[in-house]
């Protein structure tokens, strides 16, 4: 216990020199400012950043993303309470009761909760990160190809399943993509190079940065311009800095929205959005006053900027101990991670055991940077909101083809990240979620060398993969995830229940 | 989703990308199969690099067949195929052509075509002034679209090309 709060003490004076703080100010601030900036999104974001800090130096480059990541979701809530348009996903449910509030002029308290809910969201994220990661990953050292064979594949699947807009099987589906694009080039276990068809770039594999650049850069570049509305503005000129009143009335919906948040944050693939509407329903339920809840609550803004927010350290608990992305954005952090010589794994905490202290301190420092950008850049902030999507959203393309571009310096990638696009686009389109395609991407090799390294271990045998204590574990979950999405299945499970339990209390 | 007109066009959608997928899929089986088994080299037959993506394509073709059913079963009736077709003349697919296309031909012809600051300032000239004028809902007079769009155009074409050829010593195409 000593031993980590020394160790948590240390990651936060790391970075308290006067150009990693520097790093901190701006890549926040440009969070915050992508954030609020329908169109650009957090991963897109920290998928763009990764191209223009290849260079630094590991921590500081990770510095930078993850103060760039925590900013955007954050700043999403500005738009959602100024426009009623969420500027990233994750802050769709704080449109619900922030723009009624911004209708009836209290803008600036709404921006001012938001602010103070999306600090104590990260901290009770940050508490759970510290507490639990370390314990997860000496854990993981006990598991085997077997067991992260099942772990890529219910990553893959619990994505699916949670993120799907409105039929599991199109999130199975996208997830099933994602697996068959990490296919792509030359496989770990033979060196054979499968379906490259001959095109010499294709041996390498399709590379994630330009994959996510595309599917979160350019697909969200042609869905913003395709649409011709124009959205107007609530106008704020109410005090922002809340009351401390205001804060602590709703500690409980605080915390339970910290930790319903954290684990959406654990669950594979499933990101801040879910996170924010599963607090937001929770909320909702316990509240005395569920009435008041999209018509302006302060409790329901509460919940969804603290459970959005909470995400993110949450995510980062399987991102680090088990290279399972926790989001999407944890996605491209992963991907950065290896660019910079960083192997997350259980592994992390033998080899580089400061590293999980850092990240909990570059956490707790962006927090710190937020508050005081969120209480106290409102004009600034209402300014970039006002820049039209026409001049905006030619630079971004821009930046997209010369970030992908950029760090292998090959054409190749442009036409992987225009592909991904292209794709990226037709599929949401279609209400495919994004999250699982790329989680099956970063996943795909671990699923693919585990379950053939596994056949291998037990000469073609596959009864290990089922009897092993914690594969059973695993498989078991895999079962009843995919059981449940059936409807016929899921329906009967239902009426089971009910009858067991008539008073109807488990609908 | 409520709108039945849009639940009938995601049915024809659904029903076209469910066959698609599943055809898909059956191919992705039939490379996998014939993929080499590495005989040669005495490696295990549990192994075989095509095992894993062949196993994909067959979940594959079924999610693709499952999704085609469903489709079909609840989107038989009146009128879907015209709707769906509907949907490629509405004022959005004119706009969203006029991006695809733009981007396109921005990332794929004219970056190694021309120097990568003129292409850069082109495409974003043309972006504003297409977005700012033609398909804008509220069309600005074309002299001032034309002024600042290009005005920005070369602004960002050079500070693109500055940032990443000196700062991140990026050899651009």
């Amino acid at each position: 216990m000593l031993e980590g709060l020394l160790l948590l003490g240390q990651g936060i004076a790391h970075f308290l020199t006067w150009g990693a703080l520097f790093n901190l100010a701006w890549a926040s601030l440009l969070g915050i400012v992508i954030g609020a900036l329908p169109g650009l999104t957090a991963t897109m974001g920290v998928a763009l950043l990764v191209t223009l800090t290849y260079k630094m130096p590991p921590d500081q480059a990770i510095l930078c993303l993850m103060a760039l990541y925590v900013g955007a979701i954050y700043g999403g809530s500005r738009s959602a309470i100024l426009l009623a348009i969420p500027g990233t996903p994750a802050s769709a449910a704080t449109a619900l009761d922030g723009f009624p509030l911004a209708r009836a002029g209290k803008a600036g308290l709404a921006m001012g909760i938001a602010t103070t809910s999306s600090a104590l969201g990260t901290l009770v994220g940050i508490f759970f990160l510290a507490l639990i990661a370390p314990w997860l990953a000496e854990f993981a050292l006990r598991f085997g190809s077997y067991e992260f064979f099942w772990l890529a594949l219910f990553g893959v699947l619990i994505s699916g399943r949670l993120t799907a807009i409105d039929n599991p099987l199109k999130g199975y589906i996208a997830g099933i993509l994602g697996l068959l694009a990490a296919m792509i080039g030359m496989e770990g276990l033979h060196a054979y190079q499968r379906f490259t068809f001959g095109i010499g770039a294709l041996g390498g594999g399709v590379d994630l940065i330009p994959a996510m650049v595309g599917a979160f850069g350019f697909a969200e570049i042609l869905s913003v311009m395709k649409q011709r509305f124009t959205a107007e503005m609530a106008t704020s000129d109410d005090r922002v800095l809340p009351r401390l009143a205001d804060i602590t009335r709703y500690w409980r919906t605080t915390i339970r929205s910290g930790v319903l948040g954290t684990i959406a944050g654990i669950i594979p693939g499933v990101g801040e959005d879910i996170g924010a509407w599963a607090s937001y329903a929770a909320a909702r339920r316990k509240s005395k006053e569920a009435d008041r809840f999209g018509k302006g609550s302060i409790e329901g803004l509460v919940a969804a900027e603290t459970g959005n927010s909470a995400v993110i350290p949450g995510a980062m608990i399987p991102t680090l101990t088990l290279a399972l992305p926790g989001s999407a954005a944890a996605a491209v952090l992963i991907a950065a991670m290896f660019i910079h010589g960083i192997r997350p794994g259980p592994l992390l905490m033998t080899e580089n055991p400061q590293f999980l202290y850092q990240i909990v301190g570059i956490l707790f420092l962006t927090t710190i940077a937020i508050t005081i950008y969120g209480l106290s850049l409102t004009k600034l902030l209402v300014r970039v909101l006002l820049v039209p999507r026409e001049k905006l959203m030619p630079v971004v393309y821009v930046l997209c083809v010369v970030g992908s571009f950029a760090i292998t310096q090959r054409m190749f990638d442009v036409y992987v990240m225009v592909a991904f696009g292209l794709i990226g686009f037709v599929l949401r389109e279609m209400r495919y979620p994004m999250a699982p395609l790329v989680l099956g991407i970063v996943l795909g090799e671990l699923l693919d060398v585990n379950l053939r390294r596994g056949l291998l271990l037990s000469d073609g045998d596959v009864t290990p993969f089922f009897t092993r204590p914690i594969s059973a574990v695993l498989v078991t979950v895999i079962a009843v995830t995919i059981l449940m999405s059936m409807p016929m299945v899921s329906r009967r499970v239902t009426q089971i229940f009910k009858r067991l339990d008539p008073q109807g209390r488990t609908g | 989703m409520d709108d039945p007109r849009v639940q009938r066009r995601m049915n024809r959608a659904d029903l076209v990308t469910g066959c698609v997928l599943a055809g898909l899929g059956l191919a992705i089986v039939y490379v996998s199969w014939t993929m080499p088994r590495l005989e040669v080299r005495g490696i295990h037959p549990a192994t075989v690099p095509g095992l894993v993506p062949g196993l994909l394509g067959l979940i594959l073709a079924f999610c693709g067949a499952a999704l085609a059913i469903k489709a079909f079963r609840e989107g038989r009736g009146e009128g879907g195929w015209v709707d769906f077709f509907s949907l490629l003349r509405s004022a959005e697919m004119g706009r969203l052509a006029v991006v695809g296309g733009l981007a396109l031909v921005y990332a794929l012809l004219l970056v190694g075509l021309l120097p990568f600051w003129l292409a850069t300032a082109l495409f974003v000239f043309v972006f504003i002034v297409v977005f700012e004028t033609w398909l804008s809902p509220s069309p600005k007079p074309l002299p001032r679209s034309l002024l600042w769009a290009g005005v920005q155009a070369v602004l960002v074409g050079i500070v693109v090309t500055l940032v990443f050829q000196n700062g991140f010593l990026v050899r651009l195409p």
